[in-house]
């Protein structure tokens, strides 16, 4: 697959423009786009939304999907194990245990049962004596979520052996927060412009949408993912979109968002504010752009508020309930995608017609590198309670197959710790929700439990464990070595196949998904199943 | 002195005025968008130190990139003084500290009058307002009459302000929130070091207590293979990454080096990371040595019953004071205490410890007494000389100079500064790594640098950056003589729990700068930045950003970009549409009796002279106005279209639209025109 989209893009733009430059004016760029969005036809009614959550910092997820059998949690957290000083308390982890749908152990075929961190169960409710939060193991065991493990940053399929030899292509800067978290978002960043996968969806589904209307939505800040070739992210607060208030004001409240004098309380100073914003006329590229961004603002807040406007509160006791409302964080975030959801898989005015929509959300406090358990605590309550109340919002509407979340994270980190903490590693398991997931399941190559004893009995593994440095004194290899060692797990699955998997889901054709993803041919399965 | 030749000034001249007039046939179409081609002599006040004739719209643009907004007065200070007296004047300026007291002059610094004098117990939001005295200038709430403790420190607290979005902590981390006179204390260490030495910078940041519970080396430990237990990377990889020497292999001109199939080469692996972890080994807080009293240097006064103070020690919880000094190295003696060496790998333990440390290698990098190969640390140091050798290898490395003068040069001048330009000032960089005035002289190589005095003529289309949201606040409070006012004079009470604000002039204070700064990212107003506030290590932007479209299409970085998002540029707006265009928050008012805090204000009755004379009207026009903005705000570089649009439409405000509450018509010419000013695509490009 080494077609190169950029080329795939200068090329139709070449033959529709005839060589014209890429950026000359506006009306070219709906050119471009009409050359891409001919692919795709939707039927009526046919909506879909993907959701990705990303965990800024490298989610430690050794600690967050756990074995639960008491053999394999010894040998994980037990005296000589591999987290001695990282150990959950698996009495309280009874109401997390990830169950397969009609019973059985939930493994991942190692015969090993899992669960999850003991704080990801169900929470307590403020004022609410009867009913507890959502929590994302009852999701899993309802068959509506799924874990895919040891995913993470790859070129081509890599083993212990193809790590350590010269001249193998690997991902840049493994273990460095922003070049991974960029990776994960862009898979691969080597195209430039650099684009995130997210935004290359968007691209591909652009012409099936009403132009205009968001279809890319980055809720409480855009990153990577959010950048397509030829669609911009539209990026909004946590609640609501900002708008411009000068606007409204003008406008003599008319609501409209758009640089409009007539009839303004002050039409003279619309009339300015709107000429000196007026995109494309200014003498300074960095002027251009930043007029770009205020006009691409001003003409999108008022759809997705009135979007908003309409849409159920979604704060029931097992969707977000006020009483534990962060107000910013990824629970109102998430609250905040189910409402425009809803809004456009029910065609409310002014943003009816939409059939696919690309959002991202985020959140962070996940570089665990002291107190682990400790911020653990603070952060996978959230994610639990968020994913499966965005799950139940959705469900409550009749609307959750529209709607895939999936998470993402820089990378996971060392099965060693440094004292309450872990480092950067690689590898890492992730979450699926969804009405579409056939949940209730492990994908990849398990979490890995069943291994040899040698290895702290991980199958997952492939611990990176190179050259020696204390090989005299008789200790592990994977003790203490100033190599790649300290337990980074080199990831068995690629980001690719998991996002080729929901791109798949998302409508992308089999002859197209190799445009936004050119490395996928590296692996020999493309799509993973899970929705 | 950084002396520029006649013939150079002369080359320059002439490099330019081709350029004019290549482009001048494209330009003579109805009103130009480029600002207005007038030839510039600017290069003679270039090198003067006496009177120098710069032209204002020259001086304000100077006074742009080196002070956190020109005002008049700054603008005919740089005019009178020459650029390079302007900047001699700068370099001998008494710093404005946060927390640091002048000399003999106990509770001086502004958060230790807050503390120790007002009796307030210091949060984040007066860590800001300390902030805002050194990045606003002026006079000083404690000694409103003493000239002497005027805050002229203008350079010194930008460059400040730049090098803490490069070695960048954040009030984020939920640790540090709690501290703030520990994070004021790590901005201090960089004022004090703005115009020093980096390698000095690097060490003071490396021990800083704010720096170590941010990247984890407070409390690292060395290894414990029986625990599983390995030193943190998390300082070790930024040091390098973000502090040093970056990812790749760089040119002096800050290009990356290419190996043989054109890639970029990596400036260390994984392993060194590790390697540097094992250095950081072994400090804690001043505090946690169970033998040492650091206030006094006498014996403890510790009551605990901990056994292992170094790996039990919570100081902050105990004595938040530790916050104010260097960490200490644990293995030396301190007071009449041996020094506990279990928790600094100094190589020395076969087990645990890595014996021949592999730092950076580089050509010429410095070894141990008998090691083979450069930039290896072998066995037998303390945690200080071993912390010191790693920043020297650092320090040394040939990445730094360029690394660093690029982007000072973007924090500063401009987001794509050309090849030979960070050359030249990574010379700069290099020619004084032993001089304690090593960022002084790169400070000066960067303003005086003929692409920052010339380059928006040499790529008028490329050059500048897009302003901080920050930043545009600085500007607009500073050209528009803002000042704290009203609120309620709250008594001492000596209760440390009382947070109301004892209202002083002078004082950028409390709710209203909140307001405006970095904890409002949820109300729809506010700029959304505030000093130490970034989300991550990675700044609120990183370096390498590219703004999707044209800029992406040209291959320009604009790091700036990424807080102009959607929701960031319209709150930044709304800012500016509630100070300005609605007039509020006005000098002039009256205060309100019952508000308890009271505000920034504006004064925008200084300039309604300029608005008008008679009875407004086109008879009586805004010229003087707008083009006393096009100065202040826009150094003379605002485009004749937007001159046009300006003055017409501040032409139809006339003394009919005299408000019934008395607002003047002139007042609201004032109003509009800063509006839409500071909101304009035009201003919001640093040119």
């Amino acid at each position: 697959m080494g077609y190169d989209r950029r080329k795939f893009i200068r090329d139709t733009l070449s033959a529709a423009l005839g060589g014209a430059s890429l950026y000359s004016a506006f009306g070219q760029m709906q050119l471009l786009q009409a050359a891409v969005r001919s692919n795709y036809r939707f039927a009526a009614g046919d909506y879909k939304a993907l959701v990705c959550v990303f965990l800024y910092g490298g989610n430690d997820s050794f600690n967050t999907v756990v074995p639960y059998t008491q053999a394999a949690f010894n040998g994980f957290y037990g005296s000589g194990g591999v987290r001695p000083q990282l150990a959950l308390n698996r009495a309280q982890m009874a109401s997390t245990v990830l169950n397969a749908p009609g019973g059985g152990t939930g493994s991942p075929g190692d015969g090993i049962q899992y669960a999850l961190n003991p704080t990801m169960a169900p929470q307590a409710i403020p004022g609410d004596a009867t009913n507890k939060s959502a929590d994302l193991a009852s999701v899993f065991n309802a068959g509506r979520a799924a874990v895919v493990a040891n995913l993470g940053t790859l070129v081509r399929p890599t083993t212990q052996a193809d790590y350590q030899s010269d001249n193998y292509a690997l991902p840049p800067q493994l273990f460095s927060h922003s070049d991974q978290s960029n990776y994960w978002q862009s898979s691969p960043p080597s195209n430039l412009p650099v684009t995130g996968w997210g935004g290359r969806l968007a691209d591909m589904v652009a012409g099936v949408n009403p132009p205009g209307t968001p279809i890319l939505l980055a809720v409480n800040g855009g990153d990577i993912y959010t950048r397509g070739q030829d669609v911009n992210a539209y990026d909004m607060s946590s609640d609501s979109a900002t708008t411009v208030n000068f606007l409204g004001y003008g406008n003599a409240g008319n609501g409209s968002g758009l640089c409009d004098p007539a009839g303004a309380y002050d039409p003279g100073a619309v009339a300015a504010f709107c000429n000196l914003q007026a995109a494309g006329a200014q003498a300074n590229v960095l002027e251009r752009t930043f007029a770009n961004s205020m006009g691409h603002s001003i003409a999108t807040a008022g759809i997705i508020n009135g979007a908003l406007a309409g849409a159920p509160a979604f704060n029931a006791h097992d969707q977000f309930p006020d009483a534990l409302s962060t107000n910013y964080d990824l629970d109102t975030q998430l609250q905040t995608v189910a409402k425009l959801i809803w809004a456009a898989a029910t065609n409310q005015p002014g943003y009816s017609g939409l059939s696919r929509q690309v959002f991202f959300v985020s959140t962070g406090g996940y570089d665990t590198h002291s107190d682990e358990i400790a911020s653990h605590g603070d952060t996978l309550p959230l994610l639990s309670r968020s994913l499966a109340g965005f799950y139940n919002a959705l469900n409550s509407v009749g609307l959750a197959d529209k709607a895939t979340a999936f998470t993402c994270s820089d990378f996971g980190r060392t099965m060693t710790s440094n004292d309450g903490g872990t480092d950067h590693g690689w590898g890492s398991h992730h979450f699926v929700v969804g009405g579409a997931v056939n949940g209730g399941k492990f994908y990849g190559n398990g979490c890995g439990f069943s291994g040899a004893s040698g290895n702290f009995g991980l199958v997952m593994p492939s611990l990176i464990n190179p050259n020696v440095e204390n090989s005299s004194t008789g200790y592990s290899q994977n003790l203490n070595d100033a190599g790649d060692g300290y337990g980074r797990i080199i990831p068995t699955t690629a980001v690719d196949q998991y996002a080729a998997t929901l791109a798949k889901w998302f409508g992308i054709t089999d002859s197209d998904i190799g445009l936004v993803f050119p490395n996928l041919g590296n692996f020999s399965t493309k799509y993973l199943g899970f929705v | 002195m950084h002396k520029i030749t006649g013939s150079l000034g002369f080359a320059l001249a002439v490099g330019f005025l081709s350029c004019l007039f290549g482009a001048g046939q494209v330009r003579a179409q109805a009103l130009s968008h480029f600002p207005d081609p007038i030839f510039h002599d600017g290069y003679n006040g270039f090198a003067s130190t006496g009177t120098a004739n710069v032209r204002a719209d020259d001086a304000a643009r100077f006074l742009a990139q080196a002070t956190f907004g020109p005002t008049d007065a700054d603008i005919a200070s740089v005019r009178s003084l020459g650029y390079v007296g302007w900047l001699n004047q700068q370099f001998a300026a008494t710093p404005t500290y946060e927390i640091t007291d002048r000399p003999g002059k106990v509770n001086s610094a502004y958060l230790n009058w807050v503390q120790n004098v007002l009796q307030e117990d210091v949060g984040q939001n007066n860590r800001q307002e300390a902030w805002f005295q050194g990045a606003l200038g002026g006079k000083d709430p404690q000694f409103p009459t003493n000239a002497s403790y005027n805050h002229t420190d203008q350079l010194r607290q930008r460059v400040a302000f730049a090098l803490s979005e490069i070695l960048v902590i954040s009030d984020q981390n939920p640790t540090l929130a709690g501290y703030a006179r520990g994070m004021a204390a790590y901005y201090d260490l960089l004022i004090k070091n703005a115009f020093g030495n980096y390698r000095q910078l690097l060490q003071d940041v490396t021990v800083s207590p704010a720096m170590g519970e941010y990247l984890n080396t407070v409390g690292n430990r060395r290894a414990d293979l029986s625990q599983n237990v390995h030193p943190d990377e998390n300082y070790g990889r930024e040091v390098n990454q973000l502090f040093g020497v970056g990812l790749v292999l760089l040119n002096l001109d800050g290009t990356p080096q290419l190996d043989g199939n054109g890639k970029p080469i990596p400036t260390y692996g994984q392993d060194t990371i590790t390697n540097f972890a094992h250095v950081f080994t072994g400090w804690n807080w001043a505090d946690c040595d169970k033998n040492y009293d650091y206030p006094n240097n006498a014996p403890p006064v510790w009551n605990g019953t901990y056994s292992d103070h170094f790996t039990d020690c919570f100081s902050p919880y105990q004595e938040p004071d530790a916050f104010l000094k260097p960490m200490i190295a644990f293995d030396v003696v301190n007071y009449p205490d041996p020094g506990d060496p279990s928790y600094h790998d100094n190589g020395t333990d076969a087990v645990n410890d890595f014996a021949h440390k592999q730092l950076l290698y580089y050509s010429g990098a410095a070894m141990s007494a008998g090691e083979s190969s450069p930039g290896t640390l072998g066995p037998g140091g303390s945690a200080a000389s071993d912390l010191a050798f790693a920043l020297d290898n650092i320090f040394n490395h040939p990445n730094v100079a360029p690394f660093i003068a690029k982007q000072l040069i973007m924090r500063l001048v401009t987001s794509n500064p050309t090849p030979a330009y960070v050359a030249r000032v990574a010379k700069i960089f290099n020619d004084n790594r032993a001089s304690s005035t090593q960022l002084q002289a790169v400070v000066q190589a960067i303003l005086l640098d003929p692409e920052a005095r010339y380059g928006q003529f040499h790529n008028p289309e490329s050059f500048g950056k897009l302003r901080e949201p920050l930043l545009t606040l600085t500007h607009f409070w500073r050209a528009m003589g803002a000042q704290h006012k009203c609120g309620n004079n709250i008594a001492a009470t000596g209760n440390s729990s009382a947070s109301l604000y004892a209202n002083q002039p002078y004082r950028y204070a409390g709710y209203g700068t909140a307001w405006s700064t970095g904890q409002s990212y949820a109300w729809g107003v506010g700029v959304h930045q505030a000093a130490l506030d970034a989300p991550t290590v990675f700044n609120f932007f990183k370096p390498s950003f590219v703004p999707s479209g044209e800029m992406s299409t040209r291959g320009m970085v604009g790091p700036e970009f990424q807080i102009a998002t959607d929701s960031i540029v319209a709150s930044t707006n709304n800012t500016f549409a509630s100070y300005a265009l609605y007039g509020n928050y006005d000098l002039a008012a009256t205060c309100d009796p019952s508000d308890d805090f009271g505000d920034v204000m504006v004064n925008y009755a200084q300039d309604k002279a300029l608005a008008g004379s008679a009875n407004g009207g086109s008879a009586d026009p805004s010229d003087r106005l707008v083009d006393a903005y096009n100065i202040r705000f826009m150094s003379g570089q605002m485009s004749p279209f937007m001159r046009d649009q300006l003055v017409s439409y501040l032409n139809t405000i006339d003394s009919t639209w005299d408000r019934p509450n008395g607002t003047d018509w002139r007042l609201l010419r004032v109003y509009r025109a800063l509006y839409l000013v500071l909101t304009s695509p035009e201003y919001m490009v640093q040119k």
